[in-house]
């Protein structure tokens, strides 16, 4: 392409004659006042990143709906008595399959069990199992992810190795060949520690990521570079900068770790019967699915709700600690 | 006035603005349902073939008047008032599936980042494809604007005889077309055959050179007229896509474009990535182009290539643009006309040169006073006239002659960093023997471009890299030799500001927190006398105490890197390394910082090392220069000798591409 | 991308190790007899117990008990069940009708995952959207057995659309209702990814180039927000594949299936932990060489992946 018709010649005589709706204009100062440069913004209050997310969350339904419901089923768990007189393991076979009746407001089971009981006391296994694994699952893959990304090099190759191995063993089938080993002795403990054995990938992964990223951030470089250390800076830092995506996929995965329980007692490998677990109501009761659906509904509804409750808390968490909405 | 400008004035007035948009109003809608005013009662027009700038800071609302006009606006952002006239038909209240037909034939857009306005995932030939298959493009030959075609039929050396004429080359048929222009050459007994051809080859780009201008081209070389058509008409034949897109991609200054049209957006630069977007802006020949901030995100040498070749291209096809830039200089460089935009509104417009020469609304005054581009201009022209400049030179401190001749506080010998890169052999040198001294009190910058060593420089003077080979001296003392004890004494004395004022606050600590930092890091004070320290030191950045229990996300760019150098100065330094750190900042915001650093330094005695691409910035700060390309010391000076005489061809590339150099700019 | 493949199947070597390793050492080195597990409460008699313990090599030390069971697998000589039959011959009969299964569930939440996905992310806050989204919630939240049964005893039970169990060699109706139960949670998070991914895609300064560039919304929307949008959806789809198999155990057991996870169960509940852990490690495998192919495909996807 040739340059033979330059239009536009940059020369004084040009700019002389404005074409017509091109004259110099001047806005009137007072329609836009001049203000100082830069000045900080002072009508808001100051927040923190929490106080932030905190102000986002109070005003999403979905937090309030689901943190009301996990509340509810915190308390549920730690006073069972609060809603329920009846003990949840006194049965008597004469009021097998009992339909609902005044006191009894979910009938009985087979065993002649209260349901309303044995849902309330229920709750305390699975917010226990849901609780103790996430918590053992942060610490676990919490620390191996961090020190994996916070050394990398072949620290991170060995761990990012062994996740590997851990990874590609699916939750449910680790948990079958585990816990079926302990089929005739096992409690609470083993199922959660099982589920800490096969769980802890997703988080060591996440954590991993999120350290990687936040040790690159430039306040790092600059904090080192006023006479900090590496090790200070990861705790002073990094971790907290990473906290953000491991709190989401923590309360996220509680919710998954209740179901896996109540799926692994529906197997006959979960917990043993003597414990009250949904789980374990829920497997008995599918007998009776085409006589007495009411007594299979009541646990799954619970368990399903309380998973419901901390998955949309995790849902609205992470909306609220989005970082690309705090970049700006 | 010239014949050709008259006649293309003429042209103009005839033909009426292309784009007139009166009395804009554009709101944003906040979550809580509140409108925020973005653009308000703005006016302002582009003629075919002008080039017209909007000129502001970031939030100022130029970006989003121009996404107005291509009806793009984002998120909650709708046009509430005024009038958008193309071609004098109203554009505002268009649907979506109206503004699809004016988008990409009548109005083409080149987006400001490079990086992510290319799909990853289509090969590039297929992105500028799309444009062509959207629009239902002839791509056998070439549409022209109006305002274009009227100056060809008006130009008297080669008579357009139809429609025909405006066929592209083929590849296909590129072969026996040069192979009969060079019989025709010899034939017609022209000299120097070979200089033609090789100039035919150059110029003769399959899908993007016309049968007129390959007839034009023979006759220029010597070839009768007829028998030059008679070529011309026998071999140019209309270009098949793949051609086409080649053209395109070629007439943007992509070289090897055939090739480069199969590759993917990350196997390209920058720079490439830009010219691909200017080949799909403009690929369906839009009457109007809006180029939003094009080249900001490149090095200044690509910048100035690419909008040298812009202008030549929306040159020869008519092409009228609407140009977004912060850059008052460039905008004046680059634009007949100037619209100054600020929050939200217009506050001064008019021809460039007069609005530059006398900007009457005082924030254009504040503009054209801080603009580095312009500054550093002032002082060449005043220096052409033999006037003192000592007055221009506002950044400078008093008093550096004296100290110019004291002791080296930190001296760089035969500094080299290499690198290992994944799967190469050989070490990837990016440092690689860089030797000069930082004179206590006073500014050496590094300049150079992304790639060039500068930041590894920086880091390994503080001592956050460990060197290849060479020696950094502090105070006489070679800092490899340090002990951990010694290394802490070092970064007491030695300070950083870093570029990315979003990247160097940690956003989970309050200001106090992040300033307080390094004095607690080095156990100073007990917690009173610290926050004593927090609030002289905010008050020595001029920023209020209250900000202390704000945090990072609420303060602007500039305010943040107020902060770090309040932290900075901290532990009362020697030395500052400023690692781009006005960079990313407006103009003004900029202006700000550097004036606050040169106080700085004038109360306190402090030596900057200042790492910068940008030229025109060190004109108004440092004392000494040196220029890094591709890891290597390409000069070294004091900055007055660099800019008066500079003795590499690099050195010169790089001052030709402040923007706005090459304005006549008379003083105000 | 030849030498992305390659690097992609030498990492997969040491993980394949290391994860039948694993399957092994949780089998047959917890605290605890594996012979006397194998009997359950039974008392078990020692020449029984001895006998035992020679066939499955358990008197060698551990490592070497694990190469051999390499070696075997290699050979794919599993060993015998209880009853005598070889392993081999039992996975074998079941294998086909859990393939046929997990394959219907892929082909489930493919199809109404992304659908449902990408109608719920273009037209983000109107009605529908907020009914899908409501109902992938539920699905996640509520157990797949729970789902299961509540799926069994109205489609089942009583509309009488859909057969309530399946028999042997179940054909194609059979499997529909256990199939639509396997893939149901996958299919959930499949919308919710899909609708996530492109409302994060439509963003992108890519499609308003793409409508700059005169681009009609239907093209806009096909050629950049859903190609690029797709790109996990599908790598999350081929993962899938491997644990459907490894998940049809539970649809299996509702609808009274003779595939692979009801053998599997079976010899949990009979204590054959041989089975067992050629059953699990067949799985794993699937798993591993899914996720392989996932790679592959994501390369070809994903230009960018291509020259890392």
């Amino acid at each position: 392409m040739s340059n033979d018709q330059n239009i536009n010649q940059n020369s004084d005589e040009f700019f002389a004659d404005p074409l017509p709706g091109q004259e110099r204009y001047v806005a009137p100062l007072d329609e836009t006042p001049l203000q100082d440069v830069d000045t900080v913004d002072e009508t808001n209050p100051p927040t923190s990143m929490w106080a932030d997310a905190w102000k986002t969350l109070r005003k999403n339904p979905l937090f309030i709906v689901s943190a009301v419901l996990v509340v509810l089923v915190f308390v549920v768990a730690l006073f069972p008595q609060l809603f329920t007189r009846i003990d949840p393991r006194d049965c008597d076979l004469t009021y097998s399959l009992e339909p609902a009746s005044p006191g009894h407001p979910f009938g009985f089971n087979n065993q002649g069990c209260d349901v309303y009981a044995r849902v309330i006391y229920g709750a305390r296994t699975s917010v226990a199992i849901g609780i103790y694994t996430t918590l053992l699952v942060s610490v676990l893959g919490g620390l191996i992810g961090a020190v994996a990304g916070f050394f990398g090099g072949w620290v991170d190759a060995v761990l990012s190795r062994l996740t590997d191995i851990f990874f590609a063993v699916p939750l449910l089938l680790g948990a079958i060949v585990l816990l079926q080993m302990f089929r005739t002795s096992s409690s609470i403990w083993k199922v959660i520690f099982t589920l800490t054995l096969f769980g802890w990938v997703s988080m060591a992964r996440i954590v991993r990521g999120a350290v990687m990223e936040a040790k690159n951030l430039e306040f790092n470089t600059a904090s080192l570079a006023l006479g900090s250390t590496p090790g200070r800076n990861l705790f002073r830092h990094i971790l907290p900068n990473s906290l953000a995506p491991a709190i989401v996929i923590a309360t996220m995965s509680l919710g998954s770790y209740i179901v896996s329980e109540a799926t692994l007692s529906f197997l006959g490998i979960g917990l043993p019967s003597s414990v009250v677990s949904w789980g374990g109501d829920i497997s008995t009761a599918q007998q009776y699915l085409r006589t007495n659906p009411s007594v299979l509904f009541y646990p799954s509804a619970a368990l399903a709700i309380t998973v419901l409750a901390f998955i949309m808390l995790g849902d609205a968490v992470q909306d609220a600690l989005d970082p690309k909405a705090r970049t700006a | 006035m010239t014949d050709n400008q008259s006649i293309i004035a003429a042209q103009q007035i005839k033909q009426g603005p292309i784009l007139e948009v009166k009395d804009l109003q554009v709101d944003f809608t906040t979550d809580t349902g509140k409108a925020v005013h973005a653009v308000r009662n703005s006016s302002f027009s582009v003629y075919p073939g002008q080039w017209v700038a909007i000129v502001g800071e970031s939030g100022s609302g130029k970006s989003t008047s121009a996404m107005a006009v291509l009806g793009l606006l984002p998120g909650t952002g709708h046009v509430v008032g005024g009038s958008i006239k193309l071609e004098g038909q109203e554009i505002a209240g268009l649907s979506q599936k109206e503004y699809d037909k004016l988008r990409g034939s009548k109005i083409g857009l080149v987006p400001q980042d490079p990086m992510s306005n290319l799909n990853p995932v289509w090969r590039i030939g297929t992105q500028v494809k799309e444009a062509l298959d959207a629009n239902n493009m002839d791509v056998s030959k070439e549409k022209r604007s109006k305002l274009a075609a009227a100056l060809a039929s008006e130009d008297s050396s080669v008579a357009l005889k139809g429609e025909d004429d405006e066929l592209f080359v083929a590849s296909k048929d590129l072969p026996a077309l040069l192979d009969a222009a060079k019989a025709a050459l010899e034939k017609n007994g022209v000299k120097r055959v070979e200089e033609e051809m090789n100039y035919f080859r150059d110029e003769w780009v399959p899908g993007s050179e016309t049968r007129w201008r390959v007839a034009k081209d023979l006759i220029d070389a010597g070839v009768k007229d007829d028998e030059a058509w008679a070529i011309a008409k026998k071999y140019v034949l209309g270009s098949t896509m793949e051609d086409r897109i080649a053209g395109l991609l070629s007439e943007a200054g992509l070289p090897d474009a055939a090739t480069r049209a199969r590759q993917f957006p990350h196997e390209f630069s920058g720079g490439m990535r830009q010219r691909a977007l200017i080949a799909i802006g403009l690929a369906c020949r839009p009457d109007l182009l809006i180029a939003d901030e094009p080249t900001s995100a490149l090095d200044v040498t690509v910048q100035k290539k690419i909008l040298d070749h812009l202008h030549m291209l929306t040159d020869s096809l008519g092409t009228s643009v609407l140009f977004i830039t912060h850059d008052l200089g460039l905008a004046a460089e680059r634009a007949q006309h100037i619209v100054v935009m600020y929050k939200g509104q217009v506050v001064e417009s008019g021809p460039s040169l007069e609005v530059l020469q006398h900007p009457q609304h005082p924030y254009t005054k504040r503009l054209v006073a801080a603009a580095p581009s312009l500054a550093s201009q002032r002082i060449i022209s005043a220096k052409e006239r033999g006037e003192n400049t000592d007055a221009l030179l506002e950044h400078k401190v008093a008093g550096e002659n004296e100290l110019a001749k004291s002791e080296h506080i930190i001296t760089v010998e035969h500094l080299t960093k290499e690198f290992k890169l994944p799967r190469k052999k050989e070490m990837f040198k990016a440092v690689d023997d860089v030797s000069f001294s930082v004179k206590r009190g006073t500014t050496l910058a590094i300049v150079g471009e992304s790639g060039s060593g500068k930041s590894t420089v920086a880091n390994m003077v503080l001592h956050l890299l460990t060197p290849t080979s060479g020696k950094i001296t502090y105070e006489g003392r070679d800092t490899s030799t340090f002990k951990a004890k010694d290394i802490l004494d070092f970064r007491r004395h030695v300070q950083p500001v870093f570029q990315n004022p979003y990247g160097s606050l940690d956003p989970m600590y309050s200001i106090f927190r992040s300033i307080e930092e390094p004095l607690r890091i080095h156990g100073i004070g007990d917690k009173k006398s610290r926050s004593k320290r927090v609030r002289e030191l905010l008050d020595m950045v001029e920023m209020p105490v209250s900000v202390m229990g704000r945090y990072p996300n609420e303060l602007s760019g500039g305010q943040r890197q107020r902060i770090a150098i309040a932290r900075a100065m901290a532990l009362e330094p020697d030395v500052i390394v400023c690692d781009e750190a006005v960079s990313a900042l407006d103009v003004l915001v900029q202006d700000q910082v550097l004036r606050l650093l040169n106080d700085l330094q004038a109360e306190k005695g402090l030596s900057y090392l200042f790492i910068t691409h940008d030229l025109a910035v060190v004109r108004q700060i440092a004392d000494e220069v040196v220029v890094m390309q591709h890891g290597r010391l390409v000069e070294h000076a004091t900055t007055d000798e660099v800019f008066d005489h500079p003795q590499k061809q690099y050195t010169r590339d790089l001052l030709d591409a402040i923007p706005g150099g090459k304005l006549q700019l008379g003083l105000d | 991308m030849g030498r992305y493949l390659l690097r992609r199947i030498l990492q997969m070597i040491p993980v394949v190790l290391g994860t039948t390793l694993l399957i092994y050492a949780l089998v047959f080195l917890m605290p605890g007899d594996p012979v006397a597990a194998m009997f359950g409460a039974k008392p078990v008699q020692p020449a029984v117990a001895a006998q035992i313990r020679a066939e499955y090599n358990l008197d060698k030390p551990f490592i070497i008990q694990y190469l051999l069971f390499l070696k075997n697998a290699l050979t794919f000589n599993f060993g015998k069940t209880f009853s005598g039959q070889q392993v081999l011959a039992v996975i074998g009969r079941a294998f086909p009708v859990t393939v046929k299964l997990a394959i219907m569930a892929f082909v489930f939440e493919a199809v109404f995952g992304v659908v449902f996905g990408i109608i719920s992310g273009l037209k983000k806050g109107k009605w529908y959207d907020t009914v899908i989204l409501v109902i992938s919630l539920l699905l996640i939240s509520v157990p797949t057995f729970v789902t299961g049964f509540v799926m069994q005893y109205f489609l089942g039970v009583q509309w009488h659309l859909l057969p309530i169990t399946a028999g042997p060699n179940p054909g194609f109706l059979d499997l529909l209702m256990p199939a639509m139960v396997l893939g149901s949670v996958s299919m959930a998070s499949i919308i919710r990814l899909t609708r996530s991914e492109i409302t994060a895609n439509i963003a992108e300064d890519y499609v308003r180039t793409a409508r700059a560039k005169g681009m009609s919304n239907k093209m806009v929307v096909l050629r950049h927000v859903l190609r690029n949008s797709l790109i996990p959806v599908v790598t999350y789809l081929g993962a899938d594949l491997g644990a459907l198999m490894g998940g049809a155990m539970i649809s299996e057991r509702i609808f009274n299936i003779q595939g692979i996870g009801n053998t599997l169960y079976q010899a949990i509940n009979r204590g054959e932990g041989t089975l067992v852990v050629s059953i699990v490690t067949l799985m794993v495998l699937i798993f591993v060489v899914c996720n392989l192919i996932v790679d592959m495909l994501y390369a070809v996807l994903d230009p960018r992946i291509r020259y890392q």
